[in-house]
């Protein structure tokens, strides 16, 4: 069960998108991001799913693989569709019956934050997977290396975050080794009220706290021991070099940012009613 | 009938993906009442999953684990009910303490079987005095002892369920060389006054020269020896082959052997060594 945590996974697969640079891949994601959110109609959110499904092409992430990354919202999604289609009243009135009124208003709205929802996740999980935890920090430490000069050393973020992330599967060994040791010695971790499982968990997190503070320790002298004083004048062993397709993509992410805006204007606020009769 | 015997026993870890590990292969061993058997083998011979198999941690992939000839799977209070005959003690067991005190910890696993107020008390004592932890230490705190003291306190915390095996996963490993001795003679102590089946898992074979009855040889999941210490030791060739070795003292010895001195090659203990030395001085052997 703990060892189907998907966060922060990476696919090692070497396609063009993996070579691009950390810095290009976090500059277009947090663009999608955003421009998720600016779309205000279906067409712009069409640009949208075309952008997203032309990198996950290119990733050579199975689609299946993307999909499943979806799963652990899949509750939220449901939530939001169903109050959208409860509370929205606009459109066509499709179903009149009883207390039960759903309208192509609510339907469509519905449809919109899903797919809104969805490409959000898609594309952050699109960046884990394609983007090594080590690439990924150096790219947000040169990001963000210039507010250095207010007084903001952003190199102990990207370590804390380096060394949180390295620490996942160890933790996660480490909570397999405890739970076994004290099922040995006949703790029931499986049944009982949900009092009792309460209280089972003491023999598990105050010897999983002791050791994970051990570790820091241990960790935090090793990095003494080498010298490390927070990033001031670090240099890296593979020094981030932006490549003529690193400036492609970066040129082509100005050109959605642009289309999504246009295609905002032109196209205007969604109209359910328009967009339905022109369905039908 | 033994005691405990594994029946064609086989473990895969991560069956049907692609990391799929064959931990064990077909695994028949017998373990009869009041031995103590070491079980050796390099890192990755399935030691510890076989280990785990013994108290019903983990479910054969195919095969059987026997205990008093019952499948310990073959219910869910049975499989409970092997935990308690069956004490496990991890390595490091250090890092599985939790309580308060020393006492609540030892009586950690008594209280998880339902005995009486009474009787737990009664076993922690028992137990404390076992592994040479003193009344007056009963109310420190665990986490203020040393090293090797935290890892007597946690394996009392086993013995205190008074289990007919005890199994220890690498009982000495990261202690200083006082520390070791103190468990090892603890569990020799421990079986020679209860009587009681001990196993260890080790990857020393000074310890296991010095006190186990029986040795099983574990490589690649498979069983590759088994027998008596002498049987083990005097295959050295094969040991060494499989990544093992033979104590440092019969090493002495077999060069000695070889380089024509009559001393017997068969020595695994210091003190067998010492009387050999002694012997060969004593019959007036010049030493060249």
């Amino acid at each position: 069960m703990l060892k189907d945590i998907t966060i922060g996974q990476y696919f090692p697969l070497g396609s063009v998108i993996h070579k691009l640079d950390p810095r290009a891949k976090l500059f277009y994601t947090f663009t999608f991001i955003i421009m998720v959110f600016v779309s205000s109609n279906f067409i712009s959110l069409a640009l949208c799913i075309a952008c997203a499904v032309l990198i996950i092409a290119l990733s050579k992430v199975p689609v299946k693989t993307v999909i499943k990354g979806l799963r652990p919202i899949l509750l939220i999604i449901v939530i939001t569709s169903f109050l959208q289609i409860a509370y929205v009243k606009t459109g066509v009135t499709l179903i009149d019956f009883w207390k039960i009124h759903i309208t192509s208003g609510g339907i469509l709205q519905a449809l919109f934050m899903t797919l809104r929802i969805s490409l959000l996740i898609v594309m952050s999980t699109m960046l884990t997977y394609t983007t090594s935890p080590t690439s990924m920090t150096n790219g947000l430490d040169r990001t963000f290396a210039p507010l250095v000069k207010i007084g903001i050393d952003f190199n102990i973020v990207t370590m804390i975050m380096t060394i949180a992330l390295r620490f996942i599967p160890t933790l996660i060994e480490e909570v397999d080794k405890i739970l076994s040791a004290q099922k040995s010695r006949g703790a029931n971790f499986e049944s009982g009220n949900i009092f009792k499982r309460a209280k089972m968990l003491i023999p598990l997190f105050v010897p999983l706290l002791f050791s994970a503070v051990r570790r820091a320790y241990e960790l935090a002298y090793a990095m003494t021991c080498r010298c490390y004083n927070g990033g001031k004048g670090k240099t890296t062993m593979n020094a981030l070099k932006y490549k003529k397709c690193d400036y492609l993509v970066t040129l082509l992410t100005f050109a959605f940012i642009a289309g999504v805006v246009v295609l905002n204007i032109y196209c205007g606020e969604y109209n359910a009613e328009f967009t339905f009769n022109s369905a039908v | 009938m033994s005691l405990l015997q594994t029946e064609n026993l086989s473990y895969i870890y991560g069956e049907g993906t692609p990391f799929r590990v064959t931990a064990l292969d077909n695994v028949n061993i017998e373990i009869e009442k009041g031995e103590l058997v070491a079980v050796i083998g390099h890192t990755g011979s399935g030691k510890s999953t076989l280990m785990q198999q013994f108290n019903g941690l983990l479910k054969p992939t195919s095969g059987k684990v026997l205990l008093d000839g019952e499948d310990i799977h073959s219910s869910k209070t049975k499989t409970l009910e092997t935990r308690f005959r069956v004490g496990l003690c991890f390595q490091y067991p250090e890092y599985q303490l939790f309580e308060n005190t020393v006492y609540d910890d030892i009586a950690f696993g008594p209280k998880n079987m339902g005995l009486s107020k009474a009787e737990v008390d009664k076993r922690v004592r028992t137990a404390a005095k076992y592994v040479g932890i003193p009344e007056h230490a009963f109310e420190t705190h665990p986490f203020d002892l040393s090293g090797g003291e935290k890892r007597r306190v946690a394996i009392a915390g086993v013995i205190s369920m008074e289990p007919e095996i005890l199994i220890l996963d690498e009982p000495t490993s990261g202690l200083d060389p006082r520390g070791r001795e103190q468990i090892l003679s603890l569990i020799k102590n421990y079986r020679e006054q209860t009587g009681k089946t001990v196993i260890i898992v080790s990857h020393s074979m000074d310890d296991v020269a010095k006190i186990a009855t029986k040795v099983i040889v574990m490589n690649n999941a498979k069983v590759e020896m088994r027998g008596t210490v002498d049987n083990v030791f005097e295959k050295s060739d094969r040991l060494c082959e499989i990544g093992l070795s033979v104590p440092q003292i019969t090493e002495v010895f077999v060069k000695l052997h070889a380089m024509g001195y009559p001393v017997s090659e068969k020595i695994y203990t210091t003190e067998q060594g010492f009387a050999e030395i002694k012997k060969l001085l004593k019959g007036g052997e010049a030493l060249a």
